[in-house]
């Protein structure tokens, strides 16, 4: 059986979950975040992490939410294409799965995120011209996490977009035997209101769950139903060819409809821009309860970065040392010696002069 | 040079031109001719029949011995003692000509005759290199008269450390010594090797010369070709004159006619003269064919296989959609489609792509199944790697 090529993404390997394992990552790395910045806080001054109220992970996720949608803005503020945006969406919420707000700010997660798209989409920007658009920035705020944030994504910087699946399938309803000719022109406003479905599941989770064309068909069938149901029709209904033995089956619309419905729900339900005024609520509950080692200037960060600094100047030590050993050794700098002759023929040394 | 020249021309001199005037002020091509009696004696202290190599020369030169310099005197020129110390050559004359004498600066006795013209700027590399010369002469063992490359390799070191030893005058005696044993015990093979060398270095000059001719038989032939040419075009347009002298008919008529003629010859001769290149060309291409023929089958046959960058087997749903051919009705596509002068395609895009992309997304994991439960390897070991590095 061949294997299908969506299978062999990143981001089908390791970035799909299912919803319970989503928020059972978020719990879990929320209360290992709380217990680490509750014992930092204990270490400095005993006591004072009693009526320090930690955001939960509901909280992370509403801010990290409104942060999304934020991106969007700064890209139609920059003009960036819908796949720049796409793209920095999802680096953003695959980052806080591994890292919690209250490490990492996603103000300027964001950013980052944001700049890394436009690279790894090949639509590139100067740093420069990039930080003094956005107010308050500079272009060291932007790099300083770039790596943190790649690190996180384990450098599966490749996503597939349902935007690009939505495209394709509003492409390939032309090709439906009985639509008429000029349906791309007359029903175009099915096209516009399923991308913004599109965009709405960007806020959503949908992405960990579904795959792109999962979504675009939801967000299709969101919009018009009954195209939707015959454009699957049509592909399921394709007839696998005899002599093609080991091609997996056709998507079938009975098997699809559970996900397509609760794709749908999702966006619906999910698909929101957080209230500003909880999210304002969240930001300044997070002030209290940041991770002092990450805040400059705090005795924790300072500490933290002693502690760094002793680490690295012991690993250079220790370096050092090595080389010091290894030399004092009687080690020919130059190797062993020669095993034994090599025998002639082996290798043809005669040069141009001597043609014989 | 042009300061040489100079003064040539103020002394009533003729000065010879060298063979090539873009030499730089540092050397000489062409040595004034100096009035002293011992010109000949030291001329012709280059060995370098080919004349690319020239005097070493300097406008700052000053004899060590007599304090003279170019300035005081322009006809100054340094010669070289076998123990590397420069003089010039009215001292040579002074301290020399009365039989050997020893050197002012090292005191090693010196004669006359073993003054040479400087090649270098830098003395050591003038020793370095008479040194290698001389030792080259005498070691020209090849690999062929070794039974191992190791023994070869021992060899070359042996070779070097005597010619180290004489630059930089380690040992000398020692290693005179051992220079004259390894004559004794290898004069026939020295000579045979030298022998050998002579004889590559006439077959090469031989090759030379051959494509040097062909060359030049190419050249003259060319040239004759050009001659003819003119001399026949010269002959037609005679001709014509002669006939509307003559002729009663219609001027037009006869140039027209006399220009399709000249045509036809044209082309003709260009075909033969094609025909005639290619054969020159081909003789030489055919030599050159079987040389690298025989370099290849030296090099060992190395199989020429393609390369396979994956060897995975996926399914691309490639049966699951087409492009449509005629292409389809696209906002999104439009200003591409539109682009007439190909700006927006010139790093080669292409629409086809961008929606076969599209459709391949389209239909791309439609039938995988959402995962449920917790049933999953837990990736949550990253986040503290994550979180310990920073």
């Amino acid at each position: 059986m061949k294997r299908p090529l969506y299978e062999a993404s990143t981001q089908y390997k390791n970035w799909r979950y299912s919803p319970e394992r989503l928020s059972q990552i978020r719990t879990t790395m929320n209360e290992a975040a709380v217990g680490v910045i509750r014992k930092t806080f204990e270490a400095y001054e005993p006591g004072s992490s009693s009526n320090v109220s930690f955001v939960n992970a509901h909280e992370e996720h509403l801010l990290v939410t409104f942060y999304v949608h934020k991106i969007s803005q700064l890209c139609g503020h920059f003009r960036f294409p819908e796949e720049v945006e796409a793209t920095a969406t999802s680096y953003l919420k695959r980052f806080y799965l591994k890292n919690t707000v209250m490490d990492w700010h996603p103000k300027n997660v964001m950013l980052t995120a944001l700049f890394l798209a436009t690279k790894t989409t090949n639509n590139p920007i100067s740093l420069d011209a990039y930080a003094s658009h956005i107010p308050n920035t500079v272009a060291s705020d932007v790099l300083d996490l770039e790596f943190l944030v790649s690190q996180s994504l384990a450098f599966e910087f490749a996503v597939w977009h349902a935007h690009r699946a939505l495209w394709g399938i509003w492409l390939d309803i032309q090709n439906l035997p009985d639509s008429p000719p000029d349906i791309a022109q007359t029903q175009s406003s099915i096209y516009d209101s399923a991308l913004g479905h599109v965009r709405a599941a960007r806020l959503t989770d949908a992405e960990f769950i579904y795959t792109p064309s999962q979504i675009a068909l939801a967000c299709i069938s969101l919009v018009a139903p009954a195209l939707a149901k015959k454009w699957l029709e049509s592909k399921a209904n394709i007839t696998i060819p005899e002599n093609q033995t080991d091609i997996p089956p056709r998507p079938s619309a009975a098997a699809l409809s559970a996900s397509i419905e609760a794709i749908e729900s999702i966006i619906t339900e999910t698909g929101k821009v957080p209230n500003v005024e909880a999210v304002r609520e969240v930001d300044r509950r997070l002030r209290t309860c940041k991770n002092p080692e990450k805040v400059v200037g705090t005795k924790a960060y300072l500490a933290r970065k002693a502690e760094a600094e002793k680490k690295a100047e012991e690993k250079r030590n220790k370096k050092a040392e090595g080389q010091k050993t290894n030399g004092a050794g009687d080690v020919d700098p130059f190797g062993d010696p020669l095993a034994e002759p090599v025998k002639p023929g082996l290798v043809d040394y005669d040069d141009d002069d001597d043609d014989d | 040079m042009a300061t040489k020249s100079n003064y040539g021309w103020l002394q009533g001199r003729t000065v010879r031109k060298g063979g090539h005037a873009s030499s730089n002020s540092h050397t000489r091509s062409n040595t004034p001719q100096v009035q002293s009696t011992s010109t000949t004696i030291f001329g012709g202290g280059i060995k370098d029949p080919s004349g690319r190599t020239s005097e070493y020369f300097s406008m700052d030169d000053q004899c060590p011995v007599c304090k003279s310099d170019r300035y005081l005197n322009p006809k100054l020129r340094l010669l070289v003692s076998s123990c590397y110390h420069k003089m010039c050559e009215s001292c040579i004359d002074r301290l020399f000509t009365l039989g050997p004498a020893s050197c002012p600066n090292c005191d090693k006795i010196l004669r006359k005759l073993a003054f040479s013209p400087q090649t270098f700027e830098d003395l050591g590399v003038e020793k370095e290199v008479a040194v290698r010369r001389r030792i080259a002469k005498e070691f020209n063992k090849r690999l062929e008269d070794f039974d191992d490359l190791r023994s070869y390799n021992d060899y070359l070191e042996e070779v070097e450390d005597i010619a180290f030893n004489l630059i930089n005058n380690i040992d000398i005696p020692a290693t005179e010594e051992r220079i004259a044993a390894y004559k004794a015990a290898n004069a026939a093979l020295t000579s045979l090797n030298l022998q050998r060398e002579e004889a590559e270095a006439l077959a090469l000059k031989e090759q030379e010369d051959l494509e040097r001719r062909e060359r030049e038989a190419r050249a003259a032939q060319l040239a004759q070709q050009e001659q003819q040419e003119r001399e026949e075009r010269q002959r037609e347009e005679r001709e014509l004159i002669d006939k509307l002298e003559t002729s009663q008919k219609d001027a037009h008529k006869i140039v027209a006619k006399s220009r399709i003629a000249a045509a036809k010859r044209s082309s003709a001769r260009a075909a033969s003269s094609s025909a005639n290149s290619s054969l020159l060309g081909m003789s030489f291409g055919m030599d050159y064919a079987k040389l690298l023929k025989t370099r290849t089958t030296k090099v060992n046959n190395v199989p020429d296989e393609p390369h396979v960058p994956f060897l995975d087997d996926y399914y691309a749903y490639d049966d699951l959609y087409t492009v449509r051919a005629e292409g389809y009705d696209d906002i999104i596509s439009e200003a591409v489609r539109r682009d007439r002068e190909g700006i927006m395609r010139a790093g080669g895009y292409k629409v086809e792509e961008a929606w076969n992309r599209a459709l391949l997304t389209a239909v791309a994991g439609l039938d995988a199944a959402p995962l449920s439960g917790l049933d999953e390897p837990n990736s949550l070991g990253d986040v503290d790697v994550v979180m310990e590095s920073v």
